[in-house]
């Protein structure tokens, strides 16, 4: 028998972290529908850039779709496979919240992702040299929610993950997402006013660009992009530390509830930012 | 100089939906092994959840290595120092067996890679998997997941080893193999073993608990447990309807278990499983006990 190793002394929060984080990120890495939806991104990127308009903001669907809607089903996975260990799990050291947060960061793994290919559409359209009509802030806006849709799906995974118990609640949440998204293109068709803007930008991820007929020109909705990708960002942490809430106890509990109503105020803010900017429509 | 038990129970309760899983535990640990015995539903499994941390008791006290562990540091300082091997442990999908190790081993706080990974080649070791480590977990046999689930546990060779039937739909060879291992950790640490095989008991344990009906029936020397049964096991040529239990053994005579000796039957040495069944009664033949 080797001899026994001297038992590691007690490790910060912080290097515990680190390390469950690394190996959550490996696991997501290594996911076989997280692997498919980078496939598809890269099939589906590649043919839309044969195609480039004025309006290559709108890709940003791709990775919302193959990063961000896949991501759900992936945290689920992660989240309840590694709940599977049961009681073996919830007596180590490192407790649920932990746990949880160190699942969070490993979704910013399909965010790594995304982000490269938001670099390498931004690169592909200033080589097309086309006339860009919106702006490129505004271009750039439109490309970051994808990016930041590829990790809000992940994270309402692992959210759904701690909170249910039911094996299917991945797929759910994917559908109610969806629902939730397409539920709010309804703000497209209205008048282009606030409120319009309003029910457009309060779903999770948002396209920026329709037109009023098929022969019709295409027009670009009202709004800022940038505070919409705040308000993106606000719902990820909203995920991540409700996510966490669930297996927190004590002090730390309470904190994380103070965080959740912090978010929920800012998310609220960024929202009203991002409506609040001109709703007048941009014709392309 | 006063010496701090490692486990100190007192008092301990809990309901689960207005049925008493335990009732008025009171039980104290230190160094060495000591078996937890008791038919289906007695407490057992409870008992053990609640000394790892992951229950709560709805009364009474828990006080392990001297603390009361209330907050999330005294907790983790507790868990630091347990391993603990449940009834029921479902594996991650897609591991292998030693990435499941490696991957407790980082809940347990092992954040240096190279030290987690020779520990986790150790604790393999010892429970005889180093040649299946690579090896899906899925791909393993039900006595291998089982010998996994114990090397997780014995991660940092913790000063509080909480076991729930750990040989399980283990071969009787990887169970020599897994007493020796708990031998061993029994020299240094406290061990509770929670199983229905008595053999495992009377082999490995200077102590004995037996629970029955979520309250402690017996608590002492496995040896004064067997002694109980001191005159009251016979061998005799006939099944006794009215012993307490009666079989017929390989050589065609048959053991009896009982009060009362009967006719033409000669008397037999007791073992831990004849003193239990004697102690629990009916419970314990209506609830099984593996022999």
């Amino acid at each position: 028998m080797s001899a026994v190793l001297a038992r590691p002394a007690p490790s910060t929060r912080g290097a515990t972290l680190r390390t469950l984080a690394a190996a959550e990120a490996r696991r997501y890495a290594r996911s076989p529908v997280f692997l498919a939806g980078v496939l598809l991104l890269l099939w589906a990127t590649a043919t839309s850039l044969g195609d480039l308009d004025d309006a290559g903001g709108d890709l940003a669907v791709v990775p919302a779709a193959c990063l961000g809607l896949a991501g759900v089903l992936v945290g689920h996975s992660l989240t309840r496979s590694t709940s599977r260990p049961g009681d073996a799990v919830r007596a180590a050291p490192a407790d649920g919240a932990l746990r949880t947060a160190a699942l969070a960061l490993a979704c910013l793994v399909p965010g790594a992702v995304a982000l490269a290919w938001a670099v390498w559409v931004a690169l592909a359209l200033a080589a097309a040299d086309l006339p860009v009509a919106i702006g490129w802030g505004r271009q750039a806006g439109m490309l970051a929610t994808g990016v930041v849709a590829a990790v809000g799906g992940p994270l309402v995974g692992v959210l759904v993950g701690r909170w249910t118990r039911f094996p299917g609640a991945g797929l759910v949440a994917a559908v109610v997402l969806t629902g939730w998204t397409l539920a709010c293109t309804a703000g497209l068709m209205m008048t282009a006013t606030r409120w319009g803007t309003l029910v457009h930008l309060n779903a999770p991820f948002a396209t920026w660009t329709s037109a009023d007929g098929p022969d019709a020109p295409p027009w670009l909705a009202g709004g800022s992009p940038w505070w919409y990708v705040a308000y993106q960002v606000a719902l990820c942490g909203l995920a991540a530390t409700a996510a966490m809430v669930h297996e927190a106890t004590g002090a730390r509990r309470t904190r994380l509830w103070r965080v959740l109503a912090v978010l929920a105020v800012v998310a609220v803010g960024c929202l009203a930012l991002a409506c609040a900017a001109d709703p007048t429509r941009v014709f392309l | 100089m006063t010496v701090v038990p490692t486990v100190a129970l007192t008092g301990v309760t809990k309901r689960f939906r207005g049925t008493a899983a335990l009732d008025d535990v009171h039980l104290t640990l230190g160094p060495g092994i000591t078996g937890l015995l008791g038919p289906n539903g007695a407490g057992k499994t409870t008992l053990l959840r609640i000394t790892a941390t992951v229950l709560t008791p709805g009364a009474g006290e828990v006080v392990l290595f001297g603390t009361r562990p209330a907050g999330p540091e005294q907790l983790a300082a507790v868990r630091r120092r347990l391993g603990y091997l449940p009834q029921e442990m479902g594996h991650p999908r897609g591991f292998t067996g030693f990435g499941f190790v490696d991957y407790m081993a980082v809940l347990k706080e092992w954040t240096d890679r190279a030290a987690r990974h020779a520990e986790v080649r150790r604790v393999l070791e010892l429970v005889d998997l180093d040649g299946v480590a690579a090896r899906r977990v899925s791909a393993l046999s039900g006595g291998q997941r089982r010998r996994l689930g114990l090397a997780q546990a014995l991660l940092g060779d913790p000063d509080l080893l909480l076991l729930d039937e750990p040989t399980t739909g283990v071969d009787p060879g990887q169970r020599v193999t897994l007493r020796q291992v708990l031998s061993r950790a029994g020299e240094r640490s406290t061990v509770l073993l929670s199983t229905h095989q008595t053999e495992d008991v009377a082999a490995l344990c200077d102590r004995v608990v037996v629970l029955d009906g979520g309250r402690v029936r017996f608590d002492g020397a496995v040896a004064d447990l067997v002694a109980t049964a001191a005159g009251r096991v016979w061998l005799a040529d006939a099944p006794d309807p009215a012993a307490r239990a009666s079989w017929r053994t390989g050589t065609g005579r048959h053991r009896v278990v009982g009060q009362a000796a009967p006719a033409g039957a000669e008397p037999a040495e007791p073992t831990l499983e004849d003193a239990y069944l004697l102690l629990l009664g009916e419970r314990a033949r209506t609830t099984g006990v593996a022999a």
